[in-house]
This record gives structure tokens, C-alpha cells and sequence, in this order.
């Protein structure tokens, strides 16, 4: 007989109320190390998505204010800049208003200069720039609607009076949802609508060199500084960053309320705690009398606890790891492409670790109060108190 | 040897101060089988609790085993028990989770032995109580009172201490069963010349006990007073057995 059988002994006199306290530590670390990758998992996404080369050029009023289309050509001018894109929202809807996704009309031409890390095939891009129609689809979009290259769709314009045609050419593998499209295509769509199309949501606009990315932002804002529409340039990265920044305050919300449930659980073990070494208080007595010190008796009694929290804590844990890999896996794969950003969020093995960590922390949290009362209980009072 | 001198305790009850024991002065040979009788609240158990140091005295001295247990903190008395005292209970206070083998294992896990020493001292405490094989691997819950009871006296003798105390042993059993534990503790006693200080209602005790102290209002009852109360325990036990 060891400390550790009769650790293991204590846990199984109750199993009903140890499997309970450890279900709660469990649920609670799943859902703290699931909520934990929300902001890891959106900077994740920025930074697979970011170049550090590549500039957003947008209104200085906002993403919402359109630019002239003019202002393309002078932004190629400017010294430093490789190569520079409109880019424009269409808002198209697929059959049905819910499935809306983000398509975009872009400058065919320079698609390849200005995204070189999306690694389009020559074949493709050839494609793409000889047919006025043709769409280039993110994977995740392609297995969403399951289409396949050579496929035939319509998309129905919600922020332009008029649905396109299109013929899809290539699938973008380094980009998950764009639709990318001529944007000559949609001028001529609007033309034959009597509307004008002299303008783009924004530019992107890509560097020659990594060093040149601060004074070509500078330059290109003061080239349009005190115009009708001044521009605000970007990096990619703190473009994405900003437009995530949206969702922060949501973010910072759930993971108080993973927090706050944790926080119930440690109420919740902190209880079933209490009562455990309350319904123990003769034994306690005992172990006292037959000489077991205090240190002794609080490692004893506080172990109990944090075997059981450590217990649910590396299920909880690994449960989390296990299930965001799979949904990572069953997105990447034709198995369920329905799952979107449900499966961009990927746990690391620092928030595994911090899902262990935190258990262990209930664990000494909940089982301190009662564990200390207990042990440090003079052993003439306890000897007293039950007999 | 365990020394008594002028010890007192007292309790604090709400506003009243209880003088549980009152200037006790008793002195007990080695290897010495001692009975403590007196009626409820006469300070019989927290006697038992001083000189098992599981209590500290307000005043006087006490002193068992060459020790002086006074000056001794919570640690170093606890320390202090698990070499040197043997506890039986009343109720046996098994712990339910553990076989009968473990509960005598409990207090050899203070001691520096291996797990294979910690198990073989077990099973020799319980040869030496005589509780059959078969019922070593039980739970206490499926053990009779008397068997239990053996399993105590197992846990209370496997570290070998100087001085085994017994807190009314035979208060929660049948008369056979008490008679076999008091005839087990009086073995114990003449074989291993261990000093027992028990503490018992049960006038049975006479027959096995070397001497026999009486408290009464926490005060030990000396001279004429005392040989009245062992009379008296004796008439009682001598009805008894007609009785029987």
C-alpha cells in the first residue's frame, strides 16, 4: 500500500460524484482551450493570408468609399511599386441569398504580379486573361457549391444591378473563398445598364522589395493628399488585422464566458471539495492521531483534487486538440467542406499546455480552503470533534 | 515509565471554564497493562489524550518513553505518536476504503521501510492478532465487530510502540468478543512487555488489567476512595457472572 492506492482509493469511494466534478473540469478546459484559439486562430488566418509586400490602398474615409479608377495608373507610377490591381466588390449571391461569398473583380492582366505567393499555375492565368468571363475560385468555395473547373455558374449582383455568367478557369489553392473576375466584364455589364464604372472599392498594390514598403505608403497617400478622395495605404497585414479587429470585442466577450465558467466549476469542485473531506472528518482524525503531519495530510487531501481536476483537464484538453484537428482535417479534405471558418481555427500545443495548466489550477484553487482547514485542524480538536 | 505530574486541563464551554482533569499526578511502570475507569466525564479520555500526545496539558508535566511531551509543537508530537503510541478505538475507525492488510500498512507508510517490509510487518501484526488469512484482502464493511477490532489492534501494535492506548476497545462489542479482545491485549502485554493504558467502562477489565486507576470530576481517587470504586467494579463483575 502506497500514498498513491490510497489516493486512488479516496477518488473511487464516491464515483458518481468524482466522475461529476471531473465531467465539469472537463467541459469547462474544453471550452476555455476552445474560445483560447478564436484570437490566435484569426491572427492565424491573418498571417497565412498576409504578404509583407503588399499593400491595401482603400478611401481614407473608409473600405466603404469608393476610389477613382484613375488613380490605378498613377499608383503603377510610383516609384517602388511592382505591380497594383483594382479591386472591387460585387456582392454576387449563388442561387440563394445565404450563399453569399466574397467576389471580387480585379485587373486580370497583373493578378499573377500582384498575388505571386498564390502560386497560379501559367496555364491558369493564361486562361483567366483570355476569357472576359472567367473566374478564378478559392478551394473551400469550389467544395462549398461543388463546382469544378470548366463549370458554368451565375452569380446575382447585390451591390450591381446584374448577374454574370461565368466560366470558372482555375482554383485558388493559397486562398480558400475569393471569386476573382475581369473587372472589364463587369465595366461592360454595368455600360450595357447605363451606369458608370470609373471606380474601385480599392487597389492592392504590390512592393518590389520588402524595404520599399513604408515609402511607397507614403508616397502613394501623398500623391493623393487634398484630392476629392484621399487614400489611406496599408499593409496587408494591418489591413486584415483592422477588418479583424471587428470582431475582437465578440472575441474578448466569449472568452469571458469561458473564464466565468470556469470560474463556476471552481465553485463547483471547491464544493464537492468540502463535502468530501467533511463526510471524512473521522478518518481525518485518525490519520492525525496515528501521527500524519499536516504537510502530509494538506498534499494528501489537496492531491485528491488535483488528480481529478488534472484528470479532466488533459481529457478537456486534448478533447479540444483532438476535435479542432479533425474539423481542421474534414475542411481540408472533400469529407465535409461545409464547415467553414469552423475549421481555420487550429489549437497550438501552448494552449493544450495552458488547458493543463489551468485544470491543475482549479484543482489547487478549489481543493486549497478545504484541504488546509482540514490539515492544520489541531489533532485534539478533530480527536474531539468526531468521537 | 509514563510520568504524570500535576497535570490540569481545562476546556472553555461558552463562559464556563471545565476542569476536565485537576492537578492529576500518576506514574506507570514499563510493560505495565493499566485500566482507567471512571464514570462519563470524569477525564478518562483526556488523560488517554495527554499521554498518547494527542493533547497538550495547560499545566504540569507529562513525560512517557523518556520524552517530555510538553514542549512539543503539533509536528513533533505527531512525529513523536508514530513511533512511540498504538491507538485503539472504540469504533475501530478502519478506514473503509482500505483492506484489513492496508489499514495496518497506514501508519507504516511514516516509517522508512519498503513496500515489501511495510506488507510482511502487516501480515505478522495480523498473525500475531490472530485474524484468519482469508479475511486479510477484505474491507472493514465486511468484517464482524471483533474482527475489526483485531485489525485495530494489528494497526496499533505493527510499528512496535512503547506504549499501546485503548479508548474503551470492548465499548462496541458482544461479551465474547470483548472478552477475546481483552484476553488479546493482555497477551500482548505479557508477550511483548508493551505498557497498555486502557480506558473502559467494562468492569471485565479487572480480570486482566495489572492495576486499575479511577477518575472522577478530573481527579484520580486515591486511598479509601479508590479501593471503594475497584470494590464496587468487582461486585458488579461478580453479578455479572452469575448473571451469566
Amino acid at each position: 500500500m502506497t500514498y498513491a492506492t490510497l489516493l486512488a482509493r479516496n477518488l473511487r469511494r464516491n464515483r458518481l460524484r468524482t466522475a461529476l466534478t471531473t465531467l465539469s473540469i472537463l467541459l469547462a478546459v474544453f471550452l476555455v482551450c476552445a474560445v483560447l484559439t478564436l484570437p490566435s486562430g484569426l491572427a492565424a488566418i491573418v498571417d497565412r493570408m498576409a504578404s509583407a509586400t503588399r499593400l491595401s490602398v482603400h478611401n481614407k474615409a473608409g473600405i466603404a468609399y469608393l476610389l477613382p479608377y484613375s488613380y490605378l495608373h498613377k499608383i503603377r507610377a510610383v516609384p517602388g511599386v511592382a505591380a497594383a490591381t483594382s479591386f472591387m466588390w460585387f456582392g454576387g449571391i449563388y442561387d440563394e441569398p445565404k450563399n453569399m461569398f466574397p467576389n471580387f473583380a480585379v485587373d486580370p492582366d497583373v493578378v499573377g504580379a500582384v498575388w505571386p505567393d498564390y502560386d497560379i499555375d501559367p496555364q491558369t492565368l493564361a486562361d483567366f486573361q483570355r476569357h472576359r468571363d472567367a473566374a478564378l475560385v478559392g478551394h473551400r468555395t469550389m467544395r462549398t457549391f461543388g463546382w469544378k473547373v470548366g463549370d458554368r455558374v451565375t452569380l446575382r449582383g447585390t451591390a450591381w444591378p446584374v448577374d454574370l455568367d461565368f466560366r470558372i478557369v482555375g482554383e485558388l489553392t493559397k486562398n480558400p473563398v475569393w471569386f476573382l473576375f475581369s473587372r472589364v466584364y463587369l465595366e461592360e455589364a454595368l455600360r450595357a445598364k447605363g451606369q458608370s464604372a470609373d471606380f474601385s472599392g480599392m487597389m492592392w498594390v504590390r512592393v518590389a522589395a520588402a524595404d520599399e514598403v513604408e515609402p511607397v505608403m507614403r508616397r502613394i497617400d501623398d500623391l493623393f493628399r487634398n484630392s476629392t478622395a484621399e487614400t489611406a495605404s496599408e499593409t496587408e497585414k494591418s489591413f486584415y488585422q483592422s477588418f479583424m479587429s471587428s470582431l475582437s470585442g465578440l472575441t474578448r466577450i466569449i472568452v469571458m464566458v469561458g473564464f466565468l465558467a470556469v470560474a463556476a466549476v471552481v465553485f463547483i469542485a471547491a464544493n464537492s471539495s468540502s463535502m468530501t473531506i467533511r463526510e471524512r472528518a473521522a478518518e481525518i482524525a485518525i490519520l492525525k492521531a496515528l501521527g500524519f503531519r499536516r504537510h502530509t495530510l494538506l498534499a494528501l487531501l489537496l492531491g485528491e483534487t488535483l488528480l481529478l481536476a488534472a484528470g479532466g483537464g488533459i481529457v478537456g484538453a486534448c478533447g479540444a486538440y483532438g476535435l479542432l484537428k479533425l474539423l481542421a482535417y474534414l475542411g481540408a479534405t472533400s469529407a465535409r467542406p461545409g464547415l467553414g471558418p469552423l475549421s481555420m481555427f487550429e489549437m497550438t500545443g501552448t494552449i493544450l499546455l495552458e488547458g493543463i495548466a489551468l485544470s491543475l489550477v482549479i484543482g489547487i484553487v478549489a481543493g486549497v480552503i478545504p484541504a488546509w482547514g482540514a490539515a492544520r485542524k489541531p489533532v485534539a480538536a478533530a480527536v474531539r470533534e468526531v468521537f | 515509565m509514563i510520568r504524570l505530574g500535576n497535570v490540569s486541563r481545562h476546556f472553555r464551554r461558552g463562559p464556563d471554564v471545565v476542569k476536565a482533569l485537576d492537578r492529576v499526578t500518576l506514574t506507570i511502570a514499563d510493560g505495565r497493562f493499566v485500566a482507567l475507569m471512571g464514570p462519563s466525564g470524569s477525564g478518562k479520555s483526556t488523560l488517554l489524550n495527554l499521554l498518547s500526545g494527542i493533547d497538550r496539558a495547560d499545566e504540569g508535566d507529562v513525560e512517557v518513553a523518556g520524552q517530555r511531551l510538553n514542549g512539543l509543537s503539533e509536528d513533533e508530537l505527531a512525529a513523536w505518536r508514530s513511533h512511540h503510541v498504538g491507538l485503539i478505538f472504540q469504533f475501530y475507525n478502519l478506514l473503509p476504503v482500505l483492506t484489513a492488510l492496508e489499514n495496518v500498512e497506514l501508519p507504516l507508510l511514516l516509517a522508512e521501510l519498503t513496500a515489501d517490509e511495510r506488507r510482511r510487518r502487516a501480515r505478522t501484526a495480523l498473525d500475531v492478532v490472530g485474524l484468519m488469512h482469508e479475511r486479510f484482502a477484505q474491507l472493514p464493511g465486511t468484517l464482524s465487530g471483533g474482527e475489526q477490532q483485531r485489525v485495530a489492534i494489528a494497526r496499533a501494535i505493527v510499528t512496535d510502540p512503547d506504549l499501546i492506548v485503548a479508548d474503551e476497545p470492548t465499548g462496541d462489542l458482544d461479551a465474547k468478543s470483548a472478552d477475546a479482545v481483552l484476553a488479546l491485549l493482555s497477551e500482548l502485554n505479557r508477550e511483548f512487555h508493551k505498557a497498555i493504558v486502557l480506558v473502559t467502562h467494562d468492569p471485565r477489565a479487572l480480570r486482566w488489567v495489572d492495576e486499575v486507576h479511577h477518575l472522577d470530576k478530573g481527579c484520580l481517587l486515591e486511598g479509601d476512595e479508590a479501593v471503594r470504586a475497584t470494590e464496587s467494579l468487582e461486585q458488579a463483575l461478580g453479578t455479572a457472572r452469575v448473571g451469566r
